[in-house]
């Protein structure tokens, strides 16, 4: 469990969204890393059914981690967070009643993994109702778990193979009370991939149609 | 009538006239009032019997009056009463009294005659003959039919008991057959199919998994003849069990160098140990116990070969027959065989040596057992329901999983991905890792007398750890010269050395590694007793150095030296010491005591002759002492001068 950092990455001009991540791949190669299985993250959709009128609807979600297989982590967007047990799925279908799963918005992104010393990068291709629409990496550093302490090292990682993508400090170390020294939880990450699957989800257009 | 003798009185009394009425309590009788005239005419009016004819009536009382009575009643009322005077209350008396009297006449008369035997004498009546004769052809026969009648009696009664004796002993037998039953049942499984009764000697009701039936046949011992005797071992029941399961078997757990050719390999291993010839009629608990342990080897031995043909290892282990043979170590051969004798003898022998006795490793075997039984116990458990009941199963650790969202690291540590080969592997290499460093350290403890080197191990070990302490000293100096010790901790494929000033040295498996490392630190040690000697003996260190840089080089380790000075400071002792070259002292005279040093010109005061000058190599195998310390302490206590 270490600092992550989840980015997107635009798809290459007049290329495809494979051939986008088979270059960050051979990219990644270059530099020594060695691949290290596959990973998949997903997203799952619920709105809240009853709610009083006037109010927009709060929509859940819930989402997996290849990296935590036993858990499931349920959020709401900007606001808090749960991390539980396996069963949890099984719990929502249970809340039918009061959770409506909206089947059309799961949004996964499977990938490989690599692993570069104390970095674990997974470079994956999101994908809405399996069509790919973008490609999201995350870049891990196992050995520290302060964000302040290591965001220098992760952005010059960063750099080396994402060139002009590197993203910035994300916004969830900054939004928190202790700020940037506060140590990390799965929830960071998971906040960070919700960020971009709604990204993703709002892009649907126009990605829709380079891919094929 | 009576002939002499004085006469008897007869005296009679009436009864009492009147009837007690009542007693009372202070003894006054009270009577019964009299009958009144009228009354006793009642009474006797009510003994008259009517029916009777009034002739006998009135015959009777005439005849009566005329007898001699001496006092007729006189009150008595004619008309109405016929008194019959034979039936007055004393007449029977009379007639008893008289009767009496004539028996008592005749008995006398007849005794007086037997006794005088003047007029009559006593006579036997001759008996017929011819009534009394009986043949004696009908006597015998007689005889015969009583005696046959009395012996068929007799008969017919011992056979009775005879009967009912065979019965018991028959009851005895079946009861006999139904308490092995009871106990048979007390202690396995049993259960009916049809007429016959099987039982489950296999521990899948203690969570094994392995596919034998290990199903056994309950069967009556009914082949026992009643008039020979009952053998000693001789049991009414007897069990079947299956024919794979027959004879006993161990799993041989032993470390050898490695085999040279590997043709070798495929020899089936012997028993070490030849089972004595059992007799068909053992017991069924032990033929039971000994073809369930038949059924647990052959599982181990099965799962053993499992994982090691599926475990993906750098070397690969070999499965043969019934042997797995793996390498823990390079030149070593770890084997496990399962050794199953059915109890016939055999003729070939498959290879011509044997194994040395001691090359099996018990305690591997027995961890074996144990293993496997862990084992069951885990397939068990986890169908065991969790707490709390919506939990899912496995490890209890493992429901935190979910909520503190481990990842597969962590997940990996939890579960226990070893098998059982893996785990009897490490506990073989930490067995023989420990038994070499032990015979390393008794080598080296037996070839090197100065300094001895002592290790305590510890009692209390671990399956994959063990640790002893490792000191070196000086005999006669332990308590001065104590500060090489060193504790080793033994590990399945590592040494850990701690030193006692804090250095922590981690040795591979190799042998000699361990033997070089000992060797230094005893070099290192002379130097150091020494440091301490001086510290004692009132001489200054001027130098110390654990590793010195000059001289030869050594092969082991490095060589250390010490320079000392006397108190006065006359003197100076060096001394240098190395694994291999070993130990070289050398002593600084003052000037004034060497005799090659020339005379110079530049020194011309008398005080620079105080000065120490040079050195001079002692002969330390002429010295004179037991050991290295000792040796010092004298060339020291020489060297300082007595004031």
């Amino acid at each position: 469990m270490g600092v992550t950092c989840v980015c997107q990455v635009p798809v290459a001009e007049g290329k495809s969204v494979q051939q986008t991540v088979d270059m960050l791949h051979k990219k990644l190669e270059q530099l020594g890393a060695v691949k290290q299985g596959n990973f998949w993250v997903d997203c799952e959709t619920y709105q809240a059914t009853g709610n009083a009128t006037g109010q927009p609807t709060k929509l859940l979600y819930v989402m997996h981690n290849s990296e935590t297989p036993l858990s499931s982590m349920a959020l709401f967007e900007g606001g808090p967070g749960l991390t539980a047990d396996a069963n949890f799925d099984v719990l929502m279908v249970k809340l039918k009643s009061h959770f409506q799963n909206a089947k059309g918005h799961k949004v996964e992104s499977r990938g490989t993994r690599y692993r570069y010393c104390d970095f674990l990068v997974k470079i994956g291709t999101v994908a809405m109702s399996s069509s790919a629409r973008g490609i999201s990496v995350e870049v891990e550093y196992c050995a520290c778990v302060i964000p302040g302490d290591c965001w220098n090292l992760m952005k010059e990682f960063m750099q080396s193979f994402l060139g002009s993508s590197t993203p910035e400090l994300p916004a969830v170390f900054t939004s928190k009370a202790e700020g940037l020294y506060a140590p990390v939880d799965c929830m960071d990450t998971m906040s960070q991939y919700l960020e971009l699957f709604g990204k993703v989800r709002k892009q649907q257009v126009l990605a829709g149609s380079g891919v094929r | 009538m009576m002939s002499g003798g004085p006469a008897v009185r007869v005296s009679i009394e009436s009864q009492c006239e009147r009837q007690v009425q009542e007693v009372s309590l202070d003894g006054l009788e009270t009577y019964v009032p009299p009958l009144s005239m009228s009354q006793n005419l009642a009474k006797l009016a009510q003994r008259i019997d009517f029916d009777q004819s009034s002739d006998s009536e009135q015959d009777g009382p005439e005849r009566e009056s005329r007898e001699p009575w001496s006092k007729p009643e006189p009150e008595e009322d004619e008309g109405a009463v016929k008194f019959q005077p034979s039936l007055w209350p004393w007449d029977s008396v009379r007639n008893n009294l008289r009767g009496a009297l004539t028996e008592m006449c005749v008995l006398h008369d007849v005794l007086s005659v037997l006794k005088e035997k003047k007029y009559m004498a006593l006579d036997p009546v001759s008996q017929d003959p011819s009534v009394t004769k009986t043949p004696q052809v009908f006597q015998l026969i007689s005889k015969k039919k009583s005696l046959a009648t009395a012996a068929q009696l007799l008969l017919k009664g011992a056979e009775k008991l005879n009967k009912s004796l065979a019965e018991n002993q028959e009851q005895r037998r079946q009861r006999d057959f139904n308490s092995e039953l009871l106990r048979l049942r007390s202690q396995w499984k049993l259960r009916k199919v049809g007429d016959k009764i099987l039982g489950d000697l296999s521990y899948r009701s203690a969570g094994s998994l392995f596919p034998h039936h290990g199903t056994f046949e309950v069967i009556k011992n009914t082949d026992l003849d009643l008039d020979k005797k009952v053998p000693d071992d001789y049991c009414p029941l007897s069990v079947q069990i299956p024919s794979d399961l027959e004879g006993s078997a161990y799993i041989k757990v032993s470390i050898q160098k490695q085999s040279p050719d590997i043709g070798d390999l495929g020899t089936v291993s012997l028993f070490r140990r030849q089972p004595k010839a059992k007799p068909a009629s053992q017991t069924w608990h032990v033929k039971l116990e000994a073809a369930q342990n038949v059924l647990l080897c052959k599982e181990i031995f099965a799962q053993l070969s499992r994982e090691a043909v599926q475990i993906k290892s750098q070397i690969p282990h070999i499965v043969v027959k019934n042997q797995i043979i793996s390498q823990p170590f390079p030149g070593l051969q770890l084997s496990i065989s399962l050794c199953h004798s059915t109890g016939e003898k055999r003729s070939q022998r498959a290879s011509p040596e044997k194994s040395k006795p001691d090359d099996h490793l018990y305690v591997l075997e027995h961890n074996l057992h144990q293993l496997i039984r862990e084992f069951h116990k885990q397939t068990l458990s986890s169908v065991v329901m969790p707490h709390p009941a919506s939990a899912p199963f496995g490890h209890k650790r493992l429901r935190l999983a979910g909520p503190m969202a481990y990842d597969k690291a962590e997940i990996s540590s939890l579960q226990q991905s070893e098998g059982l080969l893996e785990k009897i592997i490490k506990q073989a290499k930490h067995i023989f890792l420990r038994s070499r460093t032990a015979r390393t350290i008794d080598t080296l403890a037996s070839r090197i007398e100065d300094p001895q080197i002592q290790a305590h191990w510890s009692n209390i070990n671990d399956v994959y750890e063990s640790s002893v302490k490792v000191l070196i000293t000086s005999q006669g100096y332990e308590q001065i010269c104590k500060s090489i010790q060193l504790q080793l901790n033994i590990g399945v494929e590592q040494i850990r050395v701690v030193h006692r000033d804090g250095r922590v040295i981690t040795l591979s498996h190799q042998e000699q590694e361990l033997q070089d490392f000992l060797l230094s630190q005893m070099s290192q040690h002379q130097v150091h007793a020494v440091q301490q000697l001086a510290k004692v003996m009132g001489w200054h260190v001027l130098s110390f150095s654990n590793h010195v840089g000059l001289g030869p080089i050594e092969s082991i380790g490095n060589a250390s030296a010490i320079t000392v000075t006397s108190p006065n400071g006359e003197y100076t002792i060096s001394v240098r010491n190395g694994p291999e070259s070993g130990c070289k002292v050398l002593v600084q005279f003052p000037r004034s005591q060497a005799k090659e040093l020339p005379k110079s010109d530049v020194l011309q005061d008398a005080r620079w002759t105080h000065l120490r000058g040079p050195y001079k190599e002692v002969h330390w195998s002429r010295m004179e002492g037991r050991n290295f310390v000792y040796k010092m302490e004298l060339l020291m206590a020489a060297l300082t001068p007595c004031p």
